[in-house]
C-alpha cells in the first residue's frame, strides 16, 4: 500500500520535473532566437565595433618650394603618444603613469584629456606630439608590459620648416572647436594651417587622410589590416620665394641685430613686373616647427609675453610712419596733377611759415635753392612742404593710394591691415571735421596721420619702378595638382590699379632716387656699382605717448626705412626695408644692398656673397633638428611701436 | 560483479548524447584557446579519465555504494577540509589539491556524495510519509559540505548543493505546504542575506547585473559582451575558430565559464538548438532511470545527481547569453576543467548503473 502510493507520488513529481526541464529549455531556446536571431543585427554591429577600428593615417601636407626648386618646407616623420580612452581602466593611474614614463606634467596631460572628452572613446587623445626617442622607448616597454595597455605610439608626418620666413610658411595646429563647427570638411584632432601660407593654402596643402581598418584584441592590440586606403599628400607648391634672397634679407637682419642696431623689422621684396615676392621677412621671428610638433605652454607663454611681439608679422600687420620716403608719392601728385614741373625750384632756408606755424627743414640753415631731384637726393623738408601744400592733400591721397600705399596690398597671406593716407573725406568721417590746410604740411613728409605697412611700400615702389602698376604681391607660382600634370602655373593676379605715369614726370622721380643712392644722399649704403641703385631712406622717431622722447633708450629711437628698385632704368628688383628703432634708414640700406648683391650675383650665375657684418651666421638652410631655438632676441625688449596713435613721427630726413 | 547481461541494460543512447556533449565542448575549447594546446590536451585526459571513473561507477553495484555512502560522505567532507588548510590557491579561493600532475577539486565530488547519502537517508526511510525532523537531519547533512565549499570561498559550487538536497526532499515526499514556506522565507531573507552575507565583490555583480551598463568596463563588462557574442553568432554562426568575440579574448575565459557563448558565436542559434537539445535529452533520459529505477534509493540518487547537473548547465547557459550575473559556474560536460569532467562523469556512472541494474536483485 505505502510502496504503491509511494511509486505513484514518486511518478507525479518525477513528471513534474520533466515538464519542467522541459519548459526550462524551451524558455532558453527562446531566449536564444531573441539574441540571436531577432537582435542579431543590432550585436553584429557591437561585435563588429569592438574588433574593428578605423584608423586615420595623417596625410603629409603638400612640400613647398622655392622658385628654382630649392625644397622650403616638407615634412619628417615623428612619433605622437596618445591616450585611446576605450581600453583604459583608471583614466588617473594612467595620466600618473604615463607623465612618470614620459617626464610630462600630469596636470597638462589631464587638461588635454579634459578638453577631448566629448569625443567618441576609440579615437586617440594625442597628449605628445613630436616624441622623442627616449619617450617612445619608454611607453613602448610600458606596453609590452601591459602597464599601459591604453597608450599608443603613432608614426605621423610633421612639417619641418627652415630657420627662416616664419611668418610667410605660419604655422600649422590642431583644429579648434569653432573652426570644426564651421567647417564639415574638418574633423577634431585635425592639423590645419593656423597661419601664415599654411593658412591660406590650408586646403591644397592638407591632402587627404587616409584610413586603415585593423582588427584588434580586447587589449587594443592590432591583430590584422582588414583594409587600407592610403593618405592623399597635399599639393606641392612651388613659391616665388628666392631662398638665396630670402635668406640674404635675413642675413641681413641677424647682421643689423650683432651690430646692436635693430632686433625687429621688417622686409618684403618684389619683382617690380608681375608683383611675385622674392623675399618676406618679419623679425624677430619664432620658430614654426615648435607648433607643428604641438607648442608647450612655456614657449607659447615666452612668445606672447615677449614685448617685441615674435608672432606678430610685422611685414603686413606693422603700421608705421613712412617718414620721407612717402615724398615721392607728394612729388609724384604734383607732378601729375600738373602743379608743378619737374623743374620747379624752391628755396630753403632751414625753416618755412605756414598758416601761422614753422615747419622745419632738418638741415639748419636750409638746402638754398633747390629742384625736385635734389630735394628728394637731400630729402629737403622745406621743398616737399611747399609743393605738398600746393596739391592739397586729397590729391595726395589720390596718388599714394594708386602707387599702394594706404591700401592693402592684396597679397596672399592671411590678416593684412591697411594703412592710412589721410583725406578731408577720412577726417570727416572719422572726426566729424574739416580738414586744416596746416595739417596737409605734415602729410607732406610722411607725417601727421600717415601710416603704412612694410609690405604697402614695397608696393609703391614696385609701382615707381614699372611706371604706374600697381601690382599684387603674391607667393605661389606654381602648383602640383597630383593629376599628372606636374607643375601647373598660377596666373599672375590682376594689378590692384594701373595708372599712366608721364615717364618724363617719373625720370625726374627716379633720377632723384638714383641720386640718394649715388649722389650726395643718405642711401649710399645701398650702392652697387653698375646696378643704378635708386632708393629713399625715411626715419621716423617713435614717441610713446606715456614716456617723452629721447634718444637714450632703444625703444624710443627712431624707425630707420630704406625702400628701394633697382636697376634705374629697367627696375628687376623692388622693396622696402624697416628697422625697428634702427636709427637712420641708411641702416636698413645696408639690408638692402646685400639683398640686390645676392639677387644679381644668382641672376647673373656668380658666386653668391657674404654679408660681412660681425656676428651673422652663414646658415639658414634647413636643418635636421626640429627643435633648434627660434632665433634669440639679443636687444632688451621693447615695446610694440606699431600702433598708428601711439606713434607719431616728426622730424624726418 | 559485472554481469554479462547488464551489458546490455546500459543506456547507450544517453552515453552517446554525453559524449556528443563532451565532443562539442573539446572542439570549442579547441577554438577559444587556439589549437592544440596544453589544455586541449588536459581536457582529452579530463574525459578519458572521466570514462574510467563512470566504469568504476558502474561496475560497483549503488546499493553497496549507498551502503558506504556515509564513508564517502566523510572522506569527501575531510578532503574539504584538507583543502581548506593545506589547498593550492588560484584566483583568491583556495579550492585545488595539488597531486603533482593534475590539481584535484573536491568540491566537485562533494554532490555526487552528498546524493549518495542523501539518497541512501531518504530511500531507506521506512515510514511512508516524510517527518520535518528528516527534512532537518537532511537541511544538516547539506550544510556541512555547503559551508566548507562555501568557505574557500566558492560560492557557486557551494549553492549546487541546494538543488541536490531539494530534489530528493521533493520526489521522496516533502510536502508541498514546507516548500511554499521556504519559498517565503527565502523571498523574506534575501534583503538580509544581501546585506549581511554577501561580499561587495558579490553584490557588485548582482547589481551590475540589473545594469550593465553603470560598470560597463568593470563586471557589468562580461556580460555585455557575452550578450554580444551570442547576438553576434545569428542563425547560423561566424564558423568555426572564426568567432571575433571569443578569439580576440573580448569575452574571458572563453574556455571555460564562457564556452557556451563560444559556441553560439562560432555555431549560431543551429548549433545552440542542438547543444541544448542533448543536454535536454541527457536530462530526459536521466528522469526515465529515475522512473525505472527498481528502488528509491536509486531514483533518489539519480535525482540528486542530475538536480546539480541540471542546476549548473541551466545556469550557466542563461550566464552565458548575459541573461544571469556572471558566476563562476562551469557547464558540465562542456567547459575545462579535469575535476569538474571526472566528477560529472562518474556521476552519470551512477545514473547509468540505476538504470542498469532496475531488473537485479
Amino acid at each position: 500500500m505505502a510502496v504503491t502510493e509511494d511509486r505513484r507520488r514518486i511518478t507525479v513529481r518525477l513528471t513534474v520535473l520533466q515538464v519542467g526541464a522541459v519548459m526550462v529549455f524551451a524558455m532558453l531556446g527562446i531566449s536564444f532566437w531573441l539574441l540571436q536571431i531577432v537582435q542579431h543585427a543590432k550585436f553584429e554591429e557591437m561585435a563588429e565595433n569592438n574588433h574593428q577600428r578605423t584608423l586615420a593615417l595623417r596625410a603629409p601636407r603638400g612640400i613647398l618650394y622655392d622658385r628654382t626648386g630649392q625644397v622650403l618646407v616638407e615634412n619628417r616623420h615623428s612619433f605622437t603618444i596618445s591616450i585611446v580612452r576605450e581600453h583604459t581602466k583608471d583614466m588617473d593611474r594612467t595620466v600618473q603613469l604615463l607623465s612618470a614614463v614620459a617626464g610630462l606634467d600630469p596636470n597638462d596631460v589631464k587638461a588635454i584629456v579634459a578638453r577631448h572628452r566629448s569625443e567618441p572613446t576609440y579615437r586617440p587623445i594625442v597628449v605628445v606630439e613630436d616624441a622623442s626617442l627616449a619617450q617612445v622607448a619608454a611607453i613602448t616597454a610600458r606596453r609590452l608590459d601591459f602597464e599601459l595597455p591604453d597608450v599608443v605610439v603613432e608614426e605621423v608626418p610633421t612639417r619641418q620648416y627652415p630657420a627662416l620666413a616664419a611668418h610667410l610658411f605660419g604655422y600649422v595646429g590642431e583644429v579648434n572647436d569653432a573652426m570644426v563647427a564651421s567647417d564639415n570638411t574638418l574633423r577634431s584632432g585635425d592639423i590645419v594651417g593656423q597661419s601664415g601660407l599654411e593658412k591660406i593654402y590650408n586646403g591644397l596643402l592638407k591632402g587627404e587622410d587616409g584610413a586603415k581598418v585593423v582588427v584588434v584584441n580586447s587589449l587594443g592590440r592590432e591583430i590584422r589590416t582588414l583594409d587600407e586606403e592610403p593618405p592623399t599628400e597635399g599639393k606641392r607648391m612651388q613659391l616665388t620665394i628666392d631662398y638665396d634672397v630670402q635668406k640674404a634679407v635675413e642675413d641681413g637682419f641677424k647682421g643689423l641685430a650683432a651690430d646692436g642696431i635693430a632686433t625687429a623689422g621688417a622686409a618684403v621684396i618684389l619683382d617690380p613686373s608681375n608683383g611675385e615676392v622674392l623675399a618676406f621677412t618679419s623679425q624677430p621671428a619664432y620658430d614654426p616647427n615648435a607648433f607643428a610638433a604641438g607648442i608647450d605652454r612655456a614657449t607659447w607663454n615666452s612668445l606672447m609675453s615677449d614685448d617685441e611681439r615674435p608672432l606678430n608679422d610685422r611685414a603686413i600687420q606693422g603700421r608705421y610712419s613712412p617718414g620721407s620716403t612717402f615724398k615721392m608719392a607728394v612729388a609724384l601728385s604734383a607732378l601729375e596733377e600738373g602743379v608743378i614741373t619737374p623743374d620747379f625750384k624752391v628755396h630753403c632756408t632751414g625753416s618755412a611759415n605756414f598758416y601761422g606755424n614753422i615747419f622745419q627743414c632738418w638741415k639748419k640753415g636750409g638746402h638754398g635753392t633747390i629742384d625736385l631731384r635734389h630735394a628728394i637726393e637731400q630729402s629737403c623738408n622745406v621743398f616737399f612742404y611747399t609743393v605738398g601744400n600746393m596739391v592739397g592733400v586729397d590729391k595726395i591721397n589720390k596718388w599714394a593710394t594708386l602707387l599702394g600705399i594706404g591700401v592693402r596690398s592684396g597679397i596672399d597671406l592671411p590678416n593684412e591691415i591697411t594703412g592710412l593716407v589721410p583725406s578731408t573725406e577720412w577726417k570727416r568721417q572719422r572726426m566729424h571735421e574739416k580738414w586744416y590746410p596746416g595739417e596737409t604740411i605734415s602729410v607732406a613728409i610722411g607725417q601727421g596721420a600717415v601710416s603704412v605697412t612694410p609690405v604697402s611700400m614695397a608696393v609703391y615702389m614696385a609701382t615707381l619702378a614699372n611706371g604706374g602698376t600697381r601690382v599684387t604681391p603674391h607667393l605661389v607660382k606654381a602648383v602640383d595638382q597630383n593629376d599628372g600634370k606636374g607643375w601647373v602655373p598660377v596666373p599672375t593676379p590682376a594689378p590692384q590699379s594701373k595708372v599712366d605715369i608721364n615717364p618724363e614726370k617719373l625720370q625726374a622721380i627716379r633720377d632723384g632716387l638714383w641720386l640718394v643712392v649715388n649722389g650726395a644722399g643718405t642711401g649710399h649704403n645701398a650702392q652697387l656699382k653698375g646696378y643704378d641703385v635708386s632708393g629713399k631712406t625715411g626715419t621716423a622717431q617713435a614717441i610713446s605717448l606715456k614716456g617723452g622722447r629721447g634718444r637714450t633708450e632703444k625703444r624710443f629711437q627712431d624707425h630707420g626705412w630704406f625702400v628701394f628698385f633697382a636697376p634705374r632704368d629697367h627696375p628687376q628688383i623692388a622693396g622696402a626695408i624697416l628697422a625697428e628703432n634702427g636709427l637712420h634708414g641708411a641702416n636698413a640700406a645696408i639690408v638692402a644692398k646685400h639683398v640686390m648683391e645676392v639677387f644679381f650675383a644668382k641672376k647673373e650665375g656668380r658666386p653668391l656673397p657674404e654679408l660681412k657684418i660681425r656676428g651673422v651666421e652663414g646658415s639658414g638652410v634647413p636643418t635636421d633638428n626640429p627643435n633648434s631655438p627660434p632665433p634669440v632676441a639679443t636687444q632688451p625688449p621693447t615695446p610694440p611701436p606699431t600702433v598708428t596713435e601711439a606713434t607719431v613721427a616728426a622730424g624726418t630726413r | 560483479m559485472f554481469e554479462r547481461r547488464l551489458y546490455y541494460h546500459i543506456d547507450w543512447a544517453m552515453l552517446a548524447g554525453i559524449l556528443a556533449l563532451c565532443a562539442i565542448g573539446l572542439a570549442q575549447i579547441f577554438s577559444a584557446t587556439g589549437g592544440f594546446t596544453r589544455i586541449y590536451y588536459t581536457q582529452i585526459y579530463g574525459i578519458v579519465l572521466g570514462l574510467f571513473a563512470m566504469a568504476l561507477c558502474l561496475t560497483i553495484d549503488y546499493r553497496s555504494l549507498a551502503d558506504k555512502s556515509h564513508w564517502i560522505f566523510l572522506a569527501v567532507l575531510l578532503l574539504l577540509m584538507y583543502v581548506l588548510f593545506f589547498g593550492v590557491v588560484r584566483g583568491g579561493s583556495r579550492r585545488w589539491i595539488d597531486l603533482g600532475v593534475v590539481n584535484l577539486q573536491p568540491s566537485e565530488f562533494a554532490k555526487a556524495a552528498l546524493a549518495l547519502v542523501l539518497a541512501k537517508f531518504f530511500g531507506d526511510s521506512r515510514r511512508g510519509a516524510l517527518r520535518r525532523e528528516d527534512l532537518a537531519i537532511a537541511a544538516c547533512i547539506t550544510a556541512v559540505p555547503l559551508i566548507l565549499v562555501a568557505r574557500q570561498p566558492d560560492l557557486g559550487t557551494a549553492v549546487t548543493l541546494i538543488p541536490v538536497a531539494f530534489a530528493i526532499a521533493y520526489v521522496a515526499g516533502m510536502p508541498m505546504r514546507i516548500i511554499g514556506v521556504l519559498a517565503l522565507a527565502a523571498v523574506l531573507v534575501a534583503p538580509v542575506a544581501w546585506k549581511f552575507a554577501l561580499q561587495d565583490y558579490q553584490r557588485g555583480r548582482i547589481s551590475t547585473f540589473l545594469d550593465p551598463a553603470q560598470d560597463a568596463k568593470g563586471a557589468g563588462y562580461q556580460q555585455i559582451q557575452a550578450r554580444i557574442t551570442v547576438g553576434s553568432g545569428g542563425p547560423w554562426g561566424k564558423g568555426f575558430t572564426k568567432g571575433t568575440q571569443g578569439q580576440l579574448r573580448f569575452l574571458p575565459v572563453a574556455h571555460n565559464d564562457f564556452i557556451f557563448s563560444v559556441l553560439a558565436e562560432e555555431q549560431g542559434f543551429a548549433g545552440v538548438l542542438v547543444t541544448l537539445g542533448l543536454y535536454l535529452f541527457v536530462i530526459l533520459r536521466a528522469l526515465e532511470a529515475a522512473r525505472l529505477a527498481k528502488d528509491r534509493v536509486g531514483a533518489y540518487l539519480v535525482l540528486g545527481v542530475l538536480a546539480s547537473f541540471t542546476f549548473q548547465v541551466i545556469y550557466n547557459v542563461t550566464m552565458s547569453a548575459g541573461l544571469a550575473p556572471v558566476k563562476g559556474l562551469t557547464l558540465p560536460l562542456m567547459s575545462y576543467g579535469g575535476s569538474s569532467m571526472i566528477a560529472t562523469l562518474a556521476a552519470f556512472g551512477l545514473i547509468l548503473n540505476v538504470r542498469m541494474r532496475r531488473f537485479t536483485n
